[in-house]
């Protein structure tokens, strides 16, 4: 049941963009935290995790970004989240972590100019 | 919120009466099979007239239910009950384990992620045991029935 769930990764000078599409759970969570720590080893300054394409996600795949956000915060780097789905975005609000992470509309505002 | 000692949520063939009616599913404790549990809550929320809304919301709401079993070890099957009642849905998920293993599950429904999650999402959740196994369950009604 793979097919519910890809990861692909841009990587340039300075951001590693992670896109995450279909269905984040405790199936595909380790695979997703596996290529986020990948990511963030590579030592960009920046790391956007892009969930636009995410259809579910559950406590499990929340976890799994807040440990790469504390896993960011220790190499001295900085993360994006990409989420504009108002049904993701109401996870975050109930489980109270729209504090802990930086979210954005989109990965261009993500990475900048 | 909490609640555990529901005779009704303890057995749900005790409201399977004249309207009510039950949808079981027994899997083997594997992540890559949850997704089953998630498409059989969204099945049963369709067919309860439940808004599109409601359905993700049960929908979440029951995979919490189930990875709390999975993915630290566990060998066993999963037996989630849906009993369809007037105006909502009842869920259990009890973890029947391999000879052996051991029938402790995390208690999702007390603290953490999953606990936020299920209290934001349904009307009651909680759980229970006995005899080696652990059951979690929740209630969801239809918000066009609180009305």
């Amino acid at each position: 049941m793979d097919e519910l769930f890809e990861i692909s990764e841009d990587v340039s000078d300075r951001a590693c963009v992670v896109t995450v599409a279909g269905e984040v759970d405790v199936a595909s969570a380790p695979t997703l935290r596996s290529r986020l720590e990948a990511a963030i080893d590579r030592g960009t300054p920046l790391v956007v995790v892009d969930l636009l394409s995410v259809t579910f996600i559950d406590s499990t795949g929340l976890g799994v970004l807040i440990g790469a956000s504390k896993r960011v915060d220790n190499s001295g780097g900085t993360m994006h989240l990409v989420v504009t789905e108002p049904r993701i975005l109401k996870l975050f609000e109930i489980t109270g972590l729209m504090d802990l992470f930086s979210i954005v509309p989109s990965v261009e505002q993500a990475v900048g100019p | 919120m909490t609640t555990s000692d529901r005779p009704d949520a303890r057995d749900g063939a005790s409201r399977s009466g004249a309207s009510g009616d039950v949808v079981e599913l027994s899997i083997p404790v594997r992540a890559d099979l949850v997704v089953l549990a998630r498409l059989t809550a969204a099945t049963v929320a369709s067919r309860s007239s439940f808004d599109v809304e409601e359905i993700e919301d049960l929908r979440l709401a029951v995979d919490e239910l189930c990875v709390s079993l999975v993915g630290e070890g566990s060998e066993g099957r999963l037996a989630l009950r849906f009993v369809r009642g007037d105006e909502d849905i009842e869920v259990s998920c009890t973890y029947h384990p391999d000879s052996g293993q051991d029938g402790a599950a995390t208690d999702v429904t007390s603290d953490g992620l999953s606990a936020r999650i299920l209290d934001a999402l349904v009307d009651e959740h909680g759980m229970d045991g006995g005899d080696g196994r652990q059951r979690i369950w929740l209630r969801k009604r239809r918000a066009r029935s609180q009305t």
